[in-house]
């Protein structure tokens, strides 16, 4: 009987040995993607209009308050009601370290809040800081970018 | 003497009871190769020496492999893993399919989950090298001669027209609204598309961009501190649309793909890692799959993040 115990052991532990995935990958933040410094307007508290992906390895995404995202969901024209809020943020790239094929936010190169019918605020470096100077050019290449089709 | 009795009987009696297994020996077909993967010699080279003993009909058992019970446990791995992943027929379909699991492929090596760790403990020489690997990632990285033409900026356009049109009505009160849910039972959450952003990832290997989102309870959890184990109620929405270049080496966001949900319920969806998988697409939000088993492919392209509680995302604070 002890033998015969011993055996059914020994067969269990043959056909039972299956070690766990090694731990590659570990629960994270990627913190040095967050959005730092005096900013008039946080625009991650908003929601996603659009997103693009600049020549030179950086990636931008559209965010703006209800308003502006209310608007821009039912209109093609970027004639957003006055004090409509528009912010990009704008991420240097790196490779995803989780699934090669992919590249995600880096650090912030930029941020850029935008006011319908108000100023223009460009923020650089880190933690940020404002830009002197306004650009109406980029105000307007900014109101006009349509929102992405999230049905 | 007692002691050298018992070793003895032990022996004889495992002997016996190996003998015996061997009697339980179901057959592992080989099938014919119909369509073996299309990529160049060193790439199939690799793949046929580390991948095709499980993911191939070409299967080469060594002889302790054959042996129960480990003859057993390496059969299932075998049947299930041609599956998921058949080298001798996926060269039937397209080559951006065949492309797309090769980079899962790659994926899977780099974080360690194939070969699986149980086979790689017995077979200590299965494992890709970092020489092969890097072979695999040089291929994957030359993008293929242009084949298909990228998705007409017209189809995009009428698409945009219409969402913007059927916009600015109470949600839920459009009959087109009235989305199916997946085949699992895992409902469609039309709220996903205000929820706030975590990340955003560039999705060279297969020309989309995609926007990755959280509800109430992902950002509480992400300010906190606490996504080792995300609190059920949690719900992320992966949202892709194709990659449309704007002519001045930019890529704007083109024409919706699909939208991806996971629902995190650790006692509702025990049985699915804890979460309900979904996956809806093009603009009329069809559920992927032809049946439930649709999400065995969820579960198995996540299963390398099995110890980040099967998320791939690392979120970006700050979005309260």
């Amino acid at each position: 009987m002890k033998q015969l115990f011993a055996a059914i052991s020994f067969v269990l532990l043959l056909s039972g040995c299956s070690p766990n995935p090694p731990k590659t990958v570990y629960p994270q933040l990627n913190r040095e993607a967050e959005v730092h410094g005096g900013l008039s307007w946080n625009p991650r508290s908003g929601r996603v209009i659009t997103s693009w992906i600049n020549p030179g390895g950086t990636m931008t995404t559209l965010y703006g308050d209800d308003m502006a995202v209310n608007y821009a969901r039912s209109h093609a024209d970027g004639a957003y009601p006055a004090g409509a809020k528009l912010g990009a943020v704008t991420w240097k790239q790196q490779e995803d370290a989780r699934w090669f094929g992919g590249r995600i936010p880096a650090q912030v190169a930029s941020v850029e809040i935008v006011v319908a019918g108000g100023p223009y605020e460009r923020y650089e470096g880190s933690p940020l800081a404002a830009v002197p100077g306004s650009d109406a050019e980029r105000a307007q290449f900014l109101l006009q970018q349509r929102a992405a089709v999230m049905p | 003497m007692t002691r050298m009795r018992f070793l003895t009987g032990t022996g004889i009696v495992l002997l016996l009871i190996g003998g015996a297994m061997q009697a339980y020996h179901p057959k592992l077909e080989s099938p014919p190769v119909t369509a073996e993967i299309q990529a160049p010699e060193e790439v199939r080279q690799i793949l046929r020496q580390r991948c095709y003993s499980c993911h191939s009909n070409e299967t080469k058992l060594p002889w302790y492999d054959n042996l129960a019970p480990a003859y057993w446990v390496v059969r299932g791995d075998v049947l299930e893993g041609r599956e998921h992943l058949n080298f001798s027929t996926i060269g039937a379909k397209p080559e951006a399919v065949q492309r797309g699991m090769l980079f899962e492929s790659v994926n899977t090596v780099q974080l360690g989950s194939m070969p699986l760790p149980r086979y790689l403990a017995v077979h200590r020489d299965a494992g890709v090298t970092p020489d092969e690997l890097a072979t695999l990632r040089h291929y994957l990285e030359t993008p293929p001669a242009p084949a298909a033409a990228p998705a007409p900026a017209t189809a995009a356009e009428t698409q945009f027209q219409h969402w913007i049109a059927s916009n600015g009505k109470p949600m839920g009160t459009r009959p087109d609204t009235q989305v199916q849910p997946e085949w699992n039972g895992v409902p469609f959450l039309p709220e996903y598309k205000n929820w706030k952003p975590i990340s955003s990832t560039d999705r060279w290997d297969n020309h989309t961009m995609r926007q990755i989102l959280g509800n109430d309870i992902a950002l509480k959890a992400i300010a906190d501190g606490k996504i080792d184990n995300w609190p059920d109620g949690t719900v992320f929405a992966k949202v892709a649309w194709l990659q449309q270049p704007d002519g001045k080496g930019g890529i704007t966001t083109g024409a919706f793909q699909q939208v991806e949900l996971m629902i995190k319920d650790s006692k509702k969806y025990a049985s699915t890692e804890g979460w309900g998988w979904g996956r809806w697409r093009g603009d009329d939000l069809k559920p992927y799959g032809k049946d439930a088993a649709f999400q065995n492919e969820c579960i198995s392209c996540h299963e390398p993040v099995a110890h980040n509680d099967h998320v791939y995302t690392a979120p970006i604070g700050g979005a309260q």
